[in-house]
């Protein structure tokens, strides 16, 4: 929050949501970065003017109420002997579960279990946030501590859930074991290291602790570096390194980065757009092992016998949602956690989920923009609301790569064809048909 | 200090095999479970409360091997865990020592077998299964310094044929004279640094046993320190070298055989609540963790034990963890059911000859020993962790 106070008469400071990537956008505090000063009034911004994180423009922003304070309850430090709402996961998902619950009632009793520090932050930030100069420090908004007593729940940092007994409605977890009356399970997913990958020889950016610790590698300064992987994350991180001066090359399995999900031409402007910047992309490449080399580099062996050395490897070679601890209680599991999609309720009694560790018919969806709307669904469930349910749509797909961004709308569907529509020096467009409908279609 | 062969005259045990228990007997699921319960039931019961203040009940631990319960945990008897649990359950409703007794012996044949070494899984082997011969681990310090709670006390130097062992070890137990244990030695090269480890068969006569302090309850599992100084360990005796994938491949197996002690507790508890219920349970419903609580529990986390304990040797992570936290709850359960049978006995639970305050300090030595409660939740907190890259490279 801003420490300028409104002089213009308007009213606070509001704040206007991206629909997109989840940033918020302060108008006492601006976007300094993108020219608009502390105090700048949305309506007031410029109508080419970009969130500065995945690159949507203002109107995909809506108005964002800070939910009504409520007053904190007091945090006893010894467990708490009634059993109430017990939140595994200290992302984005797990506290938005926790906020839509306290936004409609301040007593009921919330525990919220989580294998990091709990500090919140901006997920979408850690691909840009290194060409943007930003440091651990500055990408958690709260700490995990501050978040707790706000909301008067008790944290359960740095503890795994390891266990979980349906009939009983208990969690087990490395601190101890929790009675519940509803549990929430928002502990998305880690990231898929295929087998020929050592993991202590190539970094993942999936939580802020892992960028934290490649941040203070790259912190040393401009190095060589291999990214493994070519899809979004791959794409974004590449050109963020680049962005912050470092040698980068990008290793993709297909001709052009992002095969599956883009057709030849969107892809070709993607690549222009990221060699544009320095990124050196090293296409119909995969990776077949990794070694450290006696001067401390690491060299990835490529299944065409050719080797390639770089100081930091980084491996974005896609997301699982862990099963084990779902699995292991009987609950339904299909590259995800399987929830009803109106009611997101597991196939376990009291049992939610939502957010990256979910599936919806089979498909997981790892995007930022549901999040809020399925937590409120959840919420309201828990304390006995009513709500008109949770209704997915398949949210716009943005590549925050600015030197060529990319947005996807509808459900593309990866092999089928794509239809040119216009191809400008400025502007691609393209879309999927079927039947005679446009099912998804893209600009670049 | 007494040398183990120094207690020898004195302390020999002569261990009286009743003739059925030579080669050739009934070691079906059924008859090992049946003759492992009158076992249980009838003398074990009775020598319970002498065993927890000091009695080693060699010669009980003699019938349960004859009627199968301390073998068919090995691959060459089918390899049936879930029946050494059971077997292991039963004789710890009844006594926790002696099924902490039953583990040591039994992991001591589990390393025996696995190790491969002719010398150890011939005749050896065979008189160890059938508890004919008896010995121990000493595992507890290695298992907490390979997951990097405390370091290693024993420390080998190569020599000529084998290794020279010197170093000092607080308390094994299921050792005496004649009696041996697994063991484990840092390899020491040029500057004290440790290459790696070997595990080796210790022979309790080559080692001084030194006596332990007087321990609150469970007196009589033969619990020594153990001092070598320069003792030779040849191929004879060598178990793994190197000893971690070894213990990679067996600490499963290893930690998910302990299930049937706490779960054995867990049941004497249960029944000592039962016991009580028609004269006490009009007072006692306003008691916590009543019986049909416990019994629920139990039985879901039996189940769960029965079916980990078909896939030992499953090399996963997912599995490793499954395990941990199967084992965690044991003792969790164990102490719960523990204090609430006390509480349902009231003061009769409460006499020194009774068996609910005995169950308490067997559910907190089932806590306790090694893994502890918060070893194993440590080492789930640690296996559940990424691996990044670091400075030194691997898991932090």
């Amino acid at each position: 929050m801003s420490d300028l106070a409104p002089a213009d008469g308007l009213g606070p400071w509001q704040q206007f949501l991206c629909r997109a990537c989840g940033l918020i956008y302060d108008e006492g505090e601006g976007d300094p970065d993108s020219g608009l000063p502390p105090g700048t009034r949305f309506a007031d911004i410029p109508e080419d003017w970009a969130c500065p994180i995945c690159g949507v423009t203002k109107a995909d922003f809506e108005p964002y109420r800070r939910r009504a304070p409520v007053a904190p309850m007091p945090v006893s430090v010894a467990p708490q002997r009634r059993p109430g709402v017990v939140i595994v996961g200290g992302g984005i998902s797990g506290w938005s579960v926790a906020e839509a619950i306290r936004a409609e009632d301040a007593r009921v009793p919330i525990t919220l279990v989580t294998a990091c520090d709990g500090g919140l932050y901006h997920k979408p930030e850690l691909s840009v946030a290194l060409g943007r100069g930003l440091n651990p420090e500055a990408l958690r908004r709260e700490t995990g501590d501050a978040a707790a007593a706000r909301l008067g729940l008790r944290l359960m940092a740095d503890t795994v859930a390891v266990g979980l007994s349906l009939e009983r409605h208990s969690l087990r977890t490395t601190r101890g074991t929790l009675a519940y009356t509803h549990l929430v399970l928002a502990h998305g997913a880690r990231p898929a290291l295929p087998a020929c990958l050592d993991p202590a020889l190539c970094w993942r950016v999936n939580d802020l602790a892992a960028w934290s610790a490649l941040h203070a590698e790259l912190a040393r300064g401009p190095r060589t570096v291999a990214v493994i992987g070519a899809g979004m994350v791959g794409c974004e991180l590449a050109e963020d390194l680049a962005r912050a001066g470092h040698a980068v090359t990008l290793v993709g399995a297909g001709s052009l980065p992002l095969p599956d999900l883009l057709p030849e031409p969107a892809g070709r402007r993607l690549l222009t757009g990221l060699e544009g910047l320095g990124v050196r992309y090293r296409g119909n490449s995969l990776v077949s092992g990794l070694s450290r080399t006696p001067d401390g580099l690491t060299t990835l062996a490529l299944a065409d016998g050719t080797r390639l050395s770089a100081a930091t490897v980084i491996a974005a070679t896609g997301l699982a949602t862990p099963s084990r601890l779902v699995r292991g209680a009987g609950l339904a599991f299909d590259h995800g956690i399987v929830v009803d999609p109106a009611s997101l309720r597991t196939s376990g009694p009291d049992i939610f989920a939502l957010g990256d560790c979910i599936s919806l018919d089979g498909q997981p969806c790892r995007f930022i923009e549901p999040v809020a709307h399925q937590a409120a669904v959840i919420a309201h469930a828990i304390l006995g609301r009513e709500h008109a349910g949770y209704a997915h749509a398949a949210p716009v797909i943005r590549l925050k790569t600015r030197s060529a961004p990319i947005a996807l709308h509808g459900a593309p569907v990866a092999g089928a064809p794509w239809y040119v529509v216009e191809d400008s020096e400025h502007r691609l467009a393209m879309e999927q048909r079927q039947g005679g409908a446009v099912t998804a279609w893209l600009a670049a | 200090m007494p040398s183990a062969l120094a207690l020898r005259p004195a302390d020999v045990r002569v261990v009286d095999v009743p003739p059925a228990a030579q080669d050739g007997f009934d070691w079906t699921d059924a008859a090992v479970l049946a003759g492992t319960e009158a076992i249980a039931d009838g003398p074990l019961s009775a020598a319970a409360p002498g065993i927890d203040r000091g009695t080693y009940p060699l010669d009980i631990l003699g019938r349960f091997g004859s009627v199968g319960a301390l073998g068919v945990h090995l691959d060459r008897h089918g390899a049936r865990l879930g029946l050494s649990i059971a077997a292991m359950q039963a004789a710890s409703r009844a006594c926790g020592a002696t099924g902490f007794l039953m583990w040591c012996h039994d992991v001591c044949g589990l390393y025996m077998e696995q190790s491969g070494n002719p010398s150890l899984t011939g005749a050896r082997l065979d008189d160890h299964a059938a508890g004919r011969s008896f010995g121990g681990t000493a595992l507890s310090n290695p298992m907490k310094a390979f997951a990097g709670i405390e370091p290693i006390l024993l420390r080998a130097r190569r020599v000529p044929g084998g290794y020279r062992v010197s170093g000092m070890l607080p308390w094994v137990s299921h050792i005496g004279p004649g009696q041996y244990c697994g063991a484990i030695a840092g390899v020491t090269g040029p500057g004290d640094t440790i290459s790696h480890e070997i595990m080796f068969l210790l022979a309790c006569d080559r080692a001084e046993l030194r006596p332990c302090p007087p321990f609150s309850g469970m007196e009589g599992t033969s619990t020594w320190g153990v001092r070598v100084d320069d003792l030779f360990v040849g191929q004879d005796e060598i178990i793994a070298d190197p000893a971690r994938p070894f213990i990679g491949r067996i600490r499963g197996a290893f930690i998910l055989l302990q299930c049937g002690m706490g779960l054995g507790v867990a049941e004497g508890s249960l029944d000592a609540m039962l016991a009580v219920e028609e004269t006490l349970g009009h007072v006692n419903q306003f008691l916590d963790d009543r019986p049909d609580t416990i019994a629920a529990e139990l039985a879901e986390l039996r189940a769960r034990v029965m079916r980990l304990a078909e896939t030992p040797y499953d090399g996963a992570t997912d599995y490793l963890i499954d395990v941990l936290d199967a084992r965690a709850q044991t003792s969790e359960l164990a102490l719960r059911a523990s204090q609430s049978a006390l509480l349902h006995q009231g003061a009769r639970g409460y006499l020194m000859s009774a068996a609910p305050q005995r169950r308490i300090r067997e559910a907190h030595f089932v806590a306790i020993v090694t893994p502890a409660l918060k070893h194993l939740r440590w080492e789930m907190a640690r296996l559940s962790r990424e691996t990044l890259p670091t400075a030194e490279g691997g898991r932090a």
